[in-house]
């Protein structure tokens, strides 16, 4: 274990390549490169091929051309069996976007005050907050399907085929995790910068606007990134309050095309590659702030 | 006298302002936390114990809307899960949900460490591109889970089209193509090594990190005591790696009890796959059985919660005596 070394030079890594330690270091590392990249050429390459290289006797490795058919019959209204994917790419900004922006906005105010206020029930509070992790989404989507449908009744909303209600169900399972990487960050920053602050004559919530937010940028990304990716991703409560095509979310559309009378396995690697690209080039672009959020109990599930 | 009376008012004074201070500021916390309180008090808990209530009531799609005055059942609706074919026990060949659930849970969370392990390892050599080698082990637990599923599922595809077939056919393992997915026993294996490459990053993140954290000169010294490679890995880092390790298990573990999204999409909870979240989805949205649900998902919380308590209770203190 040369975990102290810094990089070797080039002879160093060949001679290192070709011990025994270093052969079995080069075979996992291949193994899970492999592994892990394999699906995701899979996924993009497919969406590249034609129905006839989809339905051949064998698998086609590398598509002949970089053909659109796929992509075509997703977004391009002349074809025969357009999909309205550009509907659901929409509808999944619209309900991603409120979702990160609502809970980062809330989960500053509320991990500033576990971080930095006292008050009575705090910790209370807390553990109830952390108690949801232990919730799995299906037992809760029945009772708030149910309490939801009365409320819509009274009020006047549906409870289904409503994008608001979906990210309102979404801010709940959101928020525990935005508290809790945000309050943990806040208490990294030194109370007594506040401190000086209040003594020169300034208010919480311009201590909170002018020092805290600037100094906690990199865990407002992280938690952004995060809950919007939860948001963009959700299936279960996506699936089972979305009822009308041009209501549904990307998943839900990937869901359907693929159980399908006619397979179409082209079609939805395309749609797979029109959602997860956005999300892997924010992800790539933002790694550096994120990797630590991860393993900080980020992303529940 | 006037000099002698003021200095206790003042005292007093300054007491009321420090009071009225820390009565200002806790009213000011609670309305900042007030917001998350009431979205994750009135869209978690609350429904949460409102499922208790459900689980003993006959809720049907013909009173969901009137969910209040559903006929009250008892302990009906527990009853019909635990003599459900679906949930209980009938012999190996099937297992049932309960069953399904505990052993691809477990499996899969040991597995996903055991990944977690060997990758953390891996990524804490320094080696030319390290940093972009990281950022690519997280995909797969980054990618959106229906993406990932669907290729899964079109690279096991049953045609021998399907690219396992194929690259297992030209290897001659196999004569003719399988249904992977569709076969029982090979259908579970594959669920639990798919959740190992989906969430093995997780466990790397966190022991990567801890790794990172080990005190150099533990090795050294092992070094000098004469301990070769593995015996370093056995004695130095390994129980360096125990406290996390344990907190990635409950954690993976907890979730993957929970998870519904990967089974579903992966089998449709068939083939010998069928875990209780599954269930209760097919009893709620399928049968169109709340009450059923309720009580599938009551009974799931039910054997986490024993879980928890045992493990935090026995298995956390067994290691803090060591």
């Amino acid at each position: 274990m040369q975990a102290d070394t810094r990089k070797m030079n080039v002879i160093d890594q060949f001679a290192h390549r070709f011990s025994l330690q270093g052969l079995l270091f080069g075979i996992t590392l291949t193994f899970f490169l492999v592994s892990i990249l394999f699906p995701f050429y899979w996924m993009v390459s497919s969406s590249f091929k034609t129905r006839a290289e989809i339905g051949g006797r064998e698998p086609t490795y590398i598509p002949s051309a970089l053909r659109l058919e796929a992509y075509q019959e997703l977004l391009d209204p002349e074809n025969p069996s357009y999909q309205e994917f550009g509907v659901n790419v929409l509808n999944t900004v619209k309900v991603a976007v409120p979702t990160a922006a609502i809970a980062v906005i809330l989960a500053i105010f509320g991990s500033y005050a576990i971080a930095r206020l006292r008050f009575k029930g705090k910790n209370l509070m807390i553990n109830a907050i952390l108690v949801v992790y232990l919730f799995p989404g299906i037992l809760l989507i029945i009772p708030l399907f149910s309490m939801l449908a009365r409320i819509g009744d009274q009020i006047g909303f549906d409870v289904q085929d409503n994008l608001g209600v979906l990210v309102f169900t979404y801010l709940a399972q959101t928020l525990p995790v935005a508290l809790y990487m945000l309050t943990n960050y806040f208490r990294t920053i030194p109370d007594e910068i506040e401190q000086a602050a209040m003594i020169d004559g300034c208010s919480r919530l311009q201590v909170i606007w002018r020092i805290t937010l600037p100094l906690a940028v990199p865990a407002l990304v992280s938690v952004a990134m995060y809950t919007l990716m939860i948001a963009w991703n959700e299936f279960l409560y996506a699936f089972v309050f979305l009822n009308s095509r041009e209501l549904f979310t990307m998943p839900i559309t990937i869901n359907t095309i693929w159980n399908d009378p006619s397979p179409r396995p082209h079609v939805v690697m395309a749609a797979s590659t029109i959602m997860t690209v956005p999300i892997m080039v924010l992800f790539l672009s933002l790694e550096k702030y994120l990797a630590e959020g991860l393993s900080a109990g980020g992303v529940k599930g | 006298m006037a000099a002698l009376s003021e200095k206790p008012a003042a005292v007093s004074s300054r007491r009321r302002r420090w009071r009225s201070k820390d009565a200002r500021e806790a009213r000011m916390a609670w309305m900042m936390i007030s917001p998350t309180a009431i979205i994750v008090f009135g869209l978690v808990l609350f429904p949460a114990f409102f499922s208790i209530w459900i689980s003993f009531r006959n809720v049907t799609l013909a009173n969901l809307n009137d969910v209040f005055h559903a006929p009250f059942v008892g302990w009906d609706n527990y009853r019909a899960v635990f003599n459900d074919f679906a949930f209980k026990w009938q012999g190996l060949d099937n297992w049932g949900a309960a069953v399904t659930s505990i052993v691809y849970t477990f499996t899969s969370t040991v597995l996903t460490l055991l990944v977690g392990l060997a990758a953390a390892l891996v990524l804490n050599k320094p080696f030319r591109g390290r940093g972009i080698t990281r950022a690519i082990f997280l995909f797969p637990y980054v990618a959106p889970i229906v993406s990932v599923v669907f290729v899964w599922r079109w690279l096991l595809d049953p045609r021998p089209s399907g690219v396992l077939n194929d690259i297992l056919m030209r290897l001659s393992l196999i004569d003719l193509p399988l249904a992977y997915l569709a076969k029982r026993g090979l259908a579970l294996i594959l669920v639990i090594i798919f959740e190992a490459w989906r969430y093995f990053p997780f466990a790397m993140l966190m022991l990567l990190a801890r790794l990172q954290a080990v005190d150099t000169t533990l090795y050294e010294a092992a070094k000098v005591d004469g301990a070769n490679m593995w015996q370093q890995f056995w004695n130095v880092t390994l129980p360096e790696l125990r406290y996390v390790m344990g907190a990635i298990f409950l954690l993976r573990l907890m979730w993957t009890f929970n998870k519904f999204d990967d089974i579903f999409l992966l089998t449709g909870g068939g083939f010998g796959t069928n875990v209780l979240p599954v269930l209760t989805y097919q009893f709620s949205f399928k049968q169109f059985n709340f009450g059923r649900g309720a009580a599938t998902a009551m009974i799931l919380l039910a054997i986490l919660v024993l879980f928890m308590t045992f493990y935090v209770g026995v298995v956390m203190r067994n290691i803090d005596e060591d």
